[in-house]
C-alpha cells in the first residue's frame, strides 16, 4: 500500500466517522446536566418557516419592516399579481366587454317601444349629474391608469418602448395616486345624494321576477331606480369603498400596516378594480350603446317622457304627481 | 433603451466566465483561491493603478479632498484598524491625496479580508464630517477658533505656570490606546520630562488589573497565546468576555477551530450574548462571582484528581494554600454565592480539565471589578491547575480592547511604570536615562523629589478625586488643576457626576482629540478648555501592538486632514514649548516639527530589552506587511527560506529577544517549553527571586514549632528544547553568564557597553539592563530564557489576597453575603484614598439594594467602540445604533409596565443620579439583571447637550452615557473601576 | 455558466453588520437606505441566530416578475440588476421581495418613494450607464464585479459567514462545513430564492 493510498483511505475513515458523529451532535440538543445548547439548537429556517409565514426577528435600524427576515409570501403575492391577476384580469374584463357586445348583437339597442314623445321630463338634477360625471371621469382615468399598472406592460410597452412607456407610467401613477381624492369625493356624494331612492322596495321583486322585462318583453314596474340600477349603486358603493380603502393603505405604504397588510391591500385592491371595472362596463353599455333614451338622462339630465314610461313608470307617475300639486299650490294661492 | 439593456447583458456576461471563486474559503483552496484568481483577473494593485479613471469607492462624496480627475493614479496603503486588538489590516485606496476606498486584505494571517461594522466603514472615521476641524478655545462659554502657534502658547504657558506654582503633579497627562507605540512612548516620555508619573490611558479602565494579575503569577501580563492560535483548541471557555461584538473577527478563528476540532466552547456570562449564541453550553452567572465560579471548578477538579500533577510539580508555585482556599467552596456554597448548579459546574469543569487543549478568553467581565487582579489571577490558576499554560490551543486568552491598548500598556502609559514595565524604581529611571542619553540627575530635578518620582501616580479612575479632594487627602504637593489629555473619553470612567464637578474646578483643559468629545459639553466650564484636533491613527505611521503581541507597521493612508495634526507633531511643539525638545529627542530625527516614526521606534529597541521590544525593528515590521502573504494561517510563521521573513512569525510577537540584527523570530506562544527560545519557545519568568522564605508551623516532637522554609521558585525539571541547562534557573546577568563559562561567548564590543552600563559593578548587569543585547544573545544560544526559567505562581505574596478570595461588589444585590465575603478594608492607594469598604457597608446598612434592586452591567456593542466619539460620527456605524438603551428581562419589564422600546428613567445608587434612555426589553439579560452599553454620551440627566458642542463637531448619535449611573469601587492593586456590577432602578418614563 | 448568488451560514454569523457597513462603504449608499441588514432570530433565547440579509438575487425573481414597467431584470450571472431611469417607485418589487431587500429614498406617501434602490451584487447598475463609469457610481454604487471582484460584504464577513460567488461551489463549502462540524440551520433563503436547499 502506498503512503497516499494509506492518506486517502485514513481520510474516507475520518469523514465517515465524522458523519456518524454528526447526526447525535444535531439530535443532541441539551448537555449532561440540562443546559441547553446553543449551537445544536440553533433555530433552522425550515423549522422556522413552517411555524410562521413570516420569519421575523430584532434589528436596531428605525425601519421597523426590516425585522422581516424571510417571507416566502413574496412569491404567493407574485404568483397572484403575475398569474391569477392578469389572467383572471383579463378574462374578467374582455371577457365582460365580449358579453355586452354579444348582446349588442343579438339584442341590439333597445329602442324606446312607443317611440319618442318629443316631451321631456327632468331626471337628473345638475349637482346630480356633475356628481356623477366627477365620480365616472375620475373612474376612467383611475380604470385606465390602474390597468396600465397592471397590464402597461403587455399591451403598451412592446408598442412604445420601455422609455416612453416609463415616462407614462410615471406620470399615469401620478395621476392615479391624485385622482383618488377627486372618486372618493364624487363617490361619497352619489352614496349620499341617491341614498334614498336605491333603498330597496317590494315592486322591486316584481321586476326582478319579470326579469327586468326582458323575458316578457313587456317593460316591468320600477321606481325611480328599478333593481338593476339599484344592483349597480350598491355595487359600486361597496367596491367603490373597498377600492378606496384599500388605495389610502397603498398610499400610505407601511404606516400601520405591515407587510402583510400590504399584500392583502394591495390584493383587495387589484381584484375590487378588476370586478368594479367589469360593472361599470355593463353601467356604461347600459346607458350608451344598449339602449335608447338612456344617455340623455345624465347627459342633458332631462329624459323622453316614453322612456320614462316605460323604464321608471313609478317614478313618473309620482314625479307628475308632485308636479301637478306644485302647479295647483302655484295657481291658487293659499288661502 | 431595449437594445442598450440587451448588449449591457452581454457585456456583464465576459466577466461571469472568470467567476469560479467565492469569498468564504476557509483556506487558500485550489480552484477558488482568490489570490491567484485575482492575479489572472489582473486586479492586483498595479492593474489598478492602471484603471485610473474608475470610480472607486466613494469619490463622488469624499469632500474631504477634490475627486480624482481621470487618469489619476490610485495607490494603496495599509494601515491596522483602530476599533479593537485583533490588529486587523485595512487596505486604502488612495486617489489624489484622498481615500476613496477599502479593499480587503486577504494576506493579512490575522483577519483574512475580514472586519467587522467598524473595521469596513473606517474610512469614515477619516472622512467624518463631524471631525474637529481646528483649534478652538472656549471664551465666555462660546467656542472660538484659534490657531495652532496661539493654542500651543497659551496652553503652555498655562501649564508652565501650573508647574511653577502646585509642581508637575498638578498636571495630568492622560494618553491613549488609539496612540501608535511611537506615540505611547513619546507621551510617556513627555511625562518623564515634565517630571510626574501622573500617566496613564485606557488600559487603567480595561486590563490594568490583568496586566498585574497575569504578570504577577508568570511574568508578563498579556495574552499567552493568539487569535490564531485558537485554531488549535479542543475546549473554549469564554468567562467575562463577549468577542462577537468586541472582537468579532477573533470569532472566525474561534469558529473555525471549533467547527474543525468539534471543539467545546462554553460561555460563561450573565447575559445570553451573540457568543453564547454560538456556544456548546451557556452558563449564566450573577455578575461578580468569578473567583466563586472558579472555585467551584476547581473543587471538582481536585476532588476528582482531574489536575494535572506533572505540570504542577514542576511549573506552579503555591498550589497547597490553593487547595486551602478552594476546600472552602462546596457545591453548596458555589450554588449558593453564584446561582450555580453543582452538575453544572462539574461539567464544565469536567471538560475544561479533561478536554485539552483548553484556552481560557477573557475580557472587561472579568477585569472590571473590585476583585479584578483576584478574578483573573483565579483564571490563571484554572489554567495552571489543569496544565493549560504554555502550549498550542491552551492558553489565557486575553482580548484587549483598542488597536494598540497592548502596546500603550507596554510602552508605559501607566501611573505605575516606565516603558516597557521596568518600573520607577532608581535602578529604571537610570535605565531609561541611559536609552534617552539623559543625565539622571537632571532627570531626577525635573521632579519635586526622588520620593515621588518613585511614586505610582494617580489612575485615571481617580483624576476627579486628585481635584476635588481636600489637598490633605493627596498625597502629591497639590491637586490635580490641569488635564491634558490625548485621545481618551471621559464618559468611560465611572461616576460622571463627579467627574462633571472635577473638570468644573480644573483650571485647564486640553483636549486633544479627531473629535470634541463629551470633555468639551459635559460641564458649565466658561474659559480655560482647548480642543487640538488630533489626526487619526489613520493619518500617521507607526506600529501597533495587537493583543496576541504582534507589531505591525501602519503606512500613513492620507495626510492629517482639516488642520488636525498628527500626535508627533503635537507631543514635539509642546516639548518646544517646555524647553526641553532638544534633549527629548535628541536620537529622533524631526522633520516639519515631526518626529519620525521610525527613529523612536529605533529608540524602543535600544531600551525595550525587558519585553523583546527590541528585535522589531522598522525595517522588520515593514517586510512583514510587505509578505503578509506567507506567513501561516495557524502557526503564523513564514517559510524558514523566505529571504526577507524567513522563520519569524507574523508581527515579531514580544519578547523578540536581541537586536534586530539576532533575527529572534518573535514569541508566538508565551512560556511554551516545546519549542526552543531562539524559535519562539519560553519558559515560566523567573521573576519573583529564586526562593521564598516562609515561616510555616509545623509538628515537631508532638510540638507545634514555627519553622522558616525555603521555598524553591525556579522550575524543577521543566526547561525548553535545547536548552543547556535542564532545570530551572535565574534570570541571567553578566554574573550568571560567568558562573556558566558564558561570558567569553560575549564579542569585545557587548562587553563594553556592558561595562559601561554599570562601570562600578558590571556582573549586576542583567539580560533586561544590558543595551547590547549581548547577555539576551548568549543566553539563548545556549537554548536558555534571558529572564530564567521559574514556577509560575499560584499565591502572589506581594498582592492585597495572596491567594484570590471571593468578594463582594461594593454595591452588591446579596447584602446577606457581605459578612461572609467583605471587600478590602479602607486604605490609601495611588496618591489617594480607597473608601470601598465604607461605602459597602453604608449599602448594606442603608438597604440600597430594596430601593435598587436590579444588577446593572455594561458592556460593550459592536458598532461602537470606547467613549464612542468617533464611531458615533461614523455616519454608516451611526445609523445603526441611533439610541442609548438598556436591556431589561421582560419580567422585569412587565412589572414596571415598560415596554420594548419606550422611555425610561434609570436611577443609580449615588449622587441620586438618573438617565433617560430607551428600554430594549430582551432575555439576553437574566431576572434582575440590567444592561447598558458604555459608548454614549452627550445627553446628561436627560438633557441633550447637542448645542454645546462646537458647530458641526457633534456626533451623529447622543445619549445618556452609562457612567452617570455607575459607582464607587476600586481595584486595590490597580485603582480598576468597577462598571460590571452596581445596582440600579428602572422606572417608564 | 456562473450562478452568482449569496449565502449566509447564520451557525458562523455574529450579527457584526460588517456586511453592512461594507455595502454602504463601498456603495456610498446614504442615510436610511439599507441594501443589506442582519437580522437576529429568538433574540436572546436559545436557538438564536442571526441571518445577514440582502437581495438574494433570486431565480425568476419575483420583483423582475411584478414589476409594471419591467425595468428588472436578470443578467447572464444571475445578479438582478434594475434600471432606476425605468423605475417609477411603486413599491410592488417590495411586496413580492421575499427578502425586503428593495430600498426606497423617500418614506412613501402619496406613492413618491423614488427610485427603488437595492443591493447590485456590486456590479454596477441595471441603467445605461456604461459599466464603471462615474454616472454609473452615482446612480448604483460600485462596479466590482466587472473588475473581477465580488461583493463587499461578503469579501469582508468576519466569520466568513457571508458567502458570494458561484452558487454551485458556495453550496459545496456550506455543505463541507456542515459535515465537518456536524450541525448546521440551513441555507437561509435558498428554498425561496432559488427553488433549491442544500441536502446535506
Amino acid at each position: 500500500m502506498t503512503f497516499l493510498v494509506r492518506i486517502r483511505l485514513a481520510t474516507v475513515i475520518v469523514l465517515l466517522l465524522g458523519l456518524m458523529l454528526a447526526v447525535p451532535a444535531v439530535a443532541q440538543k441539551l448537555g449532561p446536566d440540562g443546559a441547553p445548547n446553543p449551537t445544536a439548537s440553533g433555530t433552522s429556517e425550515r423549522d422556522l418557516l413552517k411555524q410562521v409565514p413570516r420569519a421575523e426577528g430584532r434589528i436596531d435600524i428605525p425601519d421597523v419592516k426590516a425585522a422581516v427576515l424571510i417571507q416566502p409570501a413574496g412569491r404567493t403575492w407574485d404568483y397572484f399579481h403575475e398569474v391569477l391577476l392578469h389572467w383572471g384580469g383579463a378574462a374578467i374584463i374582455l371577457g365582460t366587454i365580449g358579453t355586452l357586445g354579444l348582446a349588442y348583437l343579438v339584442m341590439g339597442r333597445l329602442r324606446i317601444t312607443a317611440g319618442r314623445s318629443g316631451q321631456k321630463i327632468t331626471r337628473f338634477k345638475a349637482f346630480e349629474r356633475v356628481s356623477h360625471w366627477l365620480t365616472a371621469v375620475s373612474f376612467v382615468i383611475l380604470g385606465l391608469t390602474g390597468l396600465n399598472i397592471t397590464f402597461g406592460k403587455i399591451v403598451l410597452l412592446p408598442v412604445i418602448g420601455p422609455e416612453a412607456f416609463s415616462d407614462i407610467s410615471q406620470i399615469a401613477k401620478y395621476v392615479h395616486n391624485f385622482t383618488s381624492f377627486s372618486f372618493v369625493a364624487g363617490l361619497l356624494l352619489i352614496i349620499v345624494i341617491f341614498f334614498r331612492d336605491n333603498i330597496p322596495e317590494k315592486v322591486d321583486l316584481d321586476w326582478i321576477k319579470q326579469g327586468g322585462g326582458f323575458i316578457k318583453g313587456k317593460h316591468a314596474p320600477a321606481s325611480r331606480f328599478n333593481p338593476g340600477e339599484k344592483a349597480v349603486y350598491w355595487l359600486s358603493l361597496l367596491a367603490g369603498i373597498s377600492v378606496s380603502v384599500s388605495g389610502f393603505v397603498l398610499l400610505f405604504p407601511f404606516y400601520g400596516t405591515n407587510i402583510a397588510d400590504m399584500q392583502i391591500a394591495q390584493g383587495v385592491h387589484a381584484v375590487v378594480a378588476v370586478l368594479f371595472v367589469a360593472l361599470i362596463l355593463g353601467h356604461i353599455y347600459i346607458g350608451t350603446l344598449g339602449m335608447e333614451g338612456a344617455f340623455e338622462a345624465m347627459g342633458s339630465g332631462e329624459v323622453d317622457l316614453n322612456w320614462a314610461k316605460e323604464h321608471h313608470d313609478l317614478w313618473l307617475a309620482r314625479k307628475l304627481a308632485n308636479e301637478d300639486r306644485q302647479t295647483h299650490a302655484s295657481a291658487t294661492p293659499a288661502e | 433603451m431595449l437594445i442598450k439593456t440587451s448588449e449591457r447583458r452581454r457585456s456583464r456576461a465576459k466577466f461571469a466566465g472568470k467567476k469560479t471563486i467565492e469569498s468564504g474559503d476557509d483556506r487558500g483552496r485550489d480552484g477558488w483561491d482568490r489570490r491567484a484568481f485575482l492575479k489572472r483577473s489582473g486586479v492586483a494593485a498595479g492593474a489598478l493603478a492602471a484603471l485610473g479613471n474608475l470610480p472607486l469607492g466613494g469619490v463622488r462624496k469624499a469632500e474631504a479632498g477634490a475627486p480624482p480627475p481621470v487618469g489619476a493614479a490610485v495607490t494603496t496603503r495599509k494601515n491596522i484598524c483602530t476599533h479593537c486588538s485583533v490588529g486587523c489590516s485595512v487596505i486604502a485606496e488612495v486617489a489624489n491625496g484622498v481615500w476613496i476606498g477599502q479593499e480587503p486584505d486577504y494576506e493579512s494571517p490575522i483577519n483574512r479580508g475580514s472586519h467587522c461594522c467598524k473595521g469596513a466603514a473606517v474610512r469614515d472615521d477619516v472622512l467624518s464630517q463631524r471631525r474637529l476641524r481646528y483649534p478652538v478655545k472656549l471664551v465666555n462659554g462660546q467656542w472660538v477658533r484659534i490657531s495652532w502657534d496661539q493654542a500651543v502658547d497659551e496652553i503652555g504657558d498655562k501649564l508652565l505656570d501650573i508647574r511653577q506654582k502646585s509642581g508637575p503633579d498638578s498636571v495630568y497627562w492622560l494618553g491613549s490606546a488609539k496612540f501608535t507605540n511611537e506615540a505611547a512612548y513619546l507621551n510617556r516620555k513627555l511625562a518623564a520630562f515634565w517630571g510626574t508619573n501622573n500617566s496613564d490611558h485606557q488600559a487603567r479602565i480595561c486590563h490594568s488589573t490583568t496586566v498585574t494579575g497575569v504578570a504577577n503569577t508568570w511574568g508578563y501580563g498579556a495574552m499567552t497565546n493568539s487569535y490564531n492560535d485558537i485554531r488549535n483548541s479542543k475546549t473554549i471557555l469564554v468567562m467575562g468576555g463577549n468577542p462577537a461584538e468586541a472582537h468579532p473577527v477573533s470569532l472566525q478563528h474561534i469558529l473555525e477551530g471549533k467547527e474543525l476540532n468539534r471543539a467545546n466552547m462554553i460561555v460563561v456570562d450573565p447575559r445570553m450574548t451573540r457568543t453564547a449564541a454560538h456556544a456548546t453550553e451557556y452558563v449564566r452567572v450573577r455578575p461578580g462571582t468569578h473567583i466563586a465560579t472558579i472555585y467551584g471548578m476547581l473543587w471538582h477538579i481536585f476532588e476528582n484528581g482531574w489536575e494535572d500533577k506533572e505540570f504542577l510539580n514542576q511549573r506552579v508555585y503555591g498550589v497547597d494554600e490553593v487547595r486551602k482556599q478552594v476546600a472552602k467552596w462546596t457545591p453548596k456554597e458555589v450554588e449558593r454565592v453564584t446561582g450555580l448548579p453543582e452538575a453544572q459546574v462539574r461539567h464544565i469543569a469536567e471538560i475544561f480539565a479533561k478536554e485539552k487543549p483548553a484556552t481560557l478568553i477573557w475580557a472587561m467581565g472579568q477585569t472590571q471589578f473590585t476583585t479584578g487582579t483576584a478574578n483573573v489571577r483565579a483564571s490563571c490558576i484554572l489554567l495552571l491547575a489543569t496544565g493549560n499554560v504554555g502550549h498550542a490551543g491552551g492558553g489565557a486568552n486575553i482580548f484587549r480592547g483598542h488597536t494598540n491598548v497592548q502596546g500603550a500598556t507596554d510602552l508605559g502609559l501607566d501611573v505605575t511604570s516606565l516603558p516597557l514595565y521596568y518600573g520607577l524604581a532608581e535602578e529604571a529611571w537610570r535605565h531609561w536615562c541611559r536609552v534617552w542619553e539623559v543625565d539622571y540627575e537632571w532627570m531626577s530635578s525635573r521632579f519635586p523629589s526622588k520620593k515621588l518620582m518613585e511614586t505610582p501616580g494617580i489612575p485615571s479612575t481617580r483624576w476627579f478625586d486628585a481635584t476635588l479632594l481636600p489637598k490633605e487627602q493627596i498625597s502629591q504637593p497639590e491637586p490635580v488643576q490641569a488635564m491634558f489629555i490625548m485621545g481618551h473619553g471621559v464618559n468611560t470612567i465611572t461616576r460622571m457626576p463627579e467627574a462633571v464637578r472635577g473638570i468644573e474646578k480644573l483650571e485647564l483643559l486640553v483636549v486633544c482629540d479627531p473629535y470634541p468629545t463629551a470633555w468639551s459639553v459635559l460641564s458649565e466650564r466658561k474659559d480655560g478648555t482647548y480642543l487640538l484636533p488630533a489626526c487619526t491613527s489613520f493619518e500617521m505611521d507607526g506600529s501597533r501592538t495587537a493583543s496576541n503581541r504582534s507589531l505591525q507597521w501602519g503606512e500613513k493612508i492620507v495626510e492629517p486632514v482639516f488642520e488636525s495634526k498628527n500626535d508627533y507633531e503635537t507631543m514635539y511643539r509642546f516639548a518646544r514649548k517646555f524647553g526641553f525638545a532638544d534633549k527629548m529627542f535628541k536620537n529622533i530625527k524631526v522633520e516639519n516639527n515631526t518626529p519620525l516614526a521610525e527613529d523612536i521606534l529605533r529608540e524602543i529597541n535600544r531600551g525595550g530589552w525587558s519585553t523583546g521590544y527590541c528585535g522589531q525593528s522598522p525595517e522588520r515590521l515593514k517586510a512583514h506587511m510587505k509578505n503578509q502573504a506567507k506567513f501561516d494561517l495557524v502557526t503564523m510563521r513564514a517559510p524558514k527560506d523566505d529571504p526577507e521573513v524567513g522563520g519569524d512569525y507574523y508581527g515579531l510577537p514580544w519578547p523578540c529577544w536581541g537586536t534586530p540584527e539576532f533575527k529572534h523570530p518573535g514569541t508566538p506562544l508565551l512560556y511554551n517549553t516545546n519549542l526552543s527560545i531562539k524559535e519562539g519557545g519560553g519558559t515560566f519568568r523567573a521573576r519573583f527571586g529564586v526562593e521564598r522564605v516562609v515561616k510555616r508551623k509545623v509538628m515537631e516532637n508532638g510540638q507545634e514549632v514555627e519553622k522558616e522554609e525555603h521555598d524553591n521558585l525556579l522550575a524543577e525539571g521543566s526547561y525548553s528544547v535545547g536548552s543547556e541547562i535542564k532545570d530551572g534557573y535565574p534570570e541571567f546577568t553578566l554574573a550568571v553568564l560567568k558562573k556558566l563559562g558564558w561570558d567569553k561567548d560575549l564579542t569585545a564590543q557587548e562587553m563594553e557597553i556592558i561595562q559601561r552600563v554599570n562601570p562600578a559593578n558590571p556582573d549586576a548587569v542583567s539580560w533586561s539592563l544590558d543595551l547590547s543585547g549581548g547577555i539576551q544573545r548568549v543566553s539563548i544560544e545556549h537554548g536558555c530564557s534571558p529572564y530564567g526559567n521559574a514556577k509560575a505562581r499560584m499565591i502572589a505574596w506581594n498582592l492585597p489576597d495572596p491567594v484570590p478570595v471571593h468578594r463582594e461588589p461594593i454595591y452588591t444585590p446579596r447584602p446577606d453575603l457581605v459578612a461572609d465575603y467583605p471587600t478590602l478594608p479602607d486604605a490609601r492607594q495611588f496618591r489617594v484614598p480607597n473608601i470601598g469598604f465604607s461605602v459597602q457597608k453604608t449599602a448594606v446598612d442603608r438597604g440600597i439594594v430594596k430601593q435598587f434592586p436590579l444588577i446593572l452591567s455594561s458592556g460593550r456593542l459592536v458598532e461602537y467602540e470606547g467613549g464612542g466619539e468617533e464611531t458615533r460620527s461614523n455616519k454608516w456605524l451611526a445609523e445603526l445604533k441611533q439610541h442609548m438603551f438598556i436591556e431589561i428581562n421582560p419580567a422585569d419589564a412587565g412589572e414596571r409596565g415598560i415596554k420594548d422600546g419606550g422611555w425610561v428613567w434609570v436611577t443609580g445608587a449615588e449622587n441620586s443620579s438618573r438617565a433617560r434612555m430607551k428600554a430594549l426589553v430582551t432575555e439576553r439579560v437574566g431576572r434582575g439583571v440590567a444592561w447598558m452599553p458604555y459608548h454614549f454620551a452627550g445627553w446628561y440627566e436627560g438633557a441633550d447637550l447637542r448645542a454645546k458642542y462646537p458647530k458641526g463637531a457633534d456626533p451623529f448619535v447622543l445619549g445618556e452615557s452609562v457612567n452617570t449611573i455607575t459607582t464607587y469601587g476600586y481595584d486595590p492593586a490597580t485603582g480598576m473601576q468597577e462598571p460590571k456590577a452596581t445596582l440600579c432602578q428602572i422606572r417608564a418614563a | 455558466m456562473a450562478r452568482m448568488k449569496f449565502l449566509c451560514d447564520a451557525d458562523r454569523c455574529i450579527d457584526c453588520n460588517a456586511c453592512v457597513t461594507a455595502c454602504k462603504n463601498e456603495n456610498e449608499v446614504p442615510w436610511g437606505i439599507n441594501r443589506r441588514r442582519v437580522v437576529t432570530i429568538n433574540d436572546g433565547k436559545p436557538g438564536e441566530r442571526s441571518v445577514s440579509m440582502a437581495c438574494m438575487h433570486c431565480t425568476d425573481a419575483p420583483c423582475a416578475a411584478v414589476c409594471p414597467v419591467s425595468c428588472i431584470y436578470p443578467t447572464e450571472d444571475g445578479i438582478v440588476l434594475h434600471s432606476k431611469d425605468l423605475c417609477i417607485g411603486c413599491g410592488y418589487c417590495f411586496y413580492a421581495c421575499p427578502f425586503g431587500a428593495p430600498q426606497y429614498p423617500k418614506v412613501g406617501n402619496f406613492g413618491s418613494r423614488g427610485k427603488m434602490d437595492k443591493c447590485t451584487y456590486c456590479a454596477g447598475g441595471g441603467g445605461a450607464e456604461a459599466p464603471g463609469s462615474a454616472a454609473e457610481y452615482e446612480k448604483y454604487g460600485s462596479d466590482r464585479f466587472g473588475m473581477g471582484k465580488l461583493p463587499l460584504c461578503a469579501e469582508m464577513c468576519s466569520t466568513k459567514s457571508l458567502l458570494a460567488g458561484d452558487g454551485d461551489v458556495i453550496a459545496q463549502i456550506y455543505k463541507e462545513r456542515v459535515l465537518k462540524r456536524g450541525y448546521g440551520s440551513g441555507a437561509w433563503g435558498w428554498m425561496t430564492a432559488y427553488h433549491q436547499d442544500i441536502e446535506i
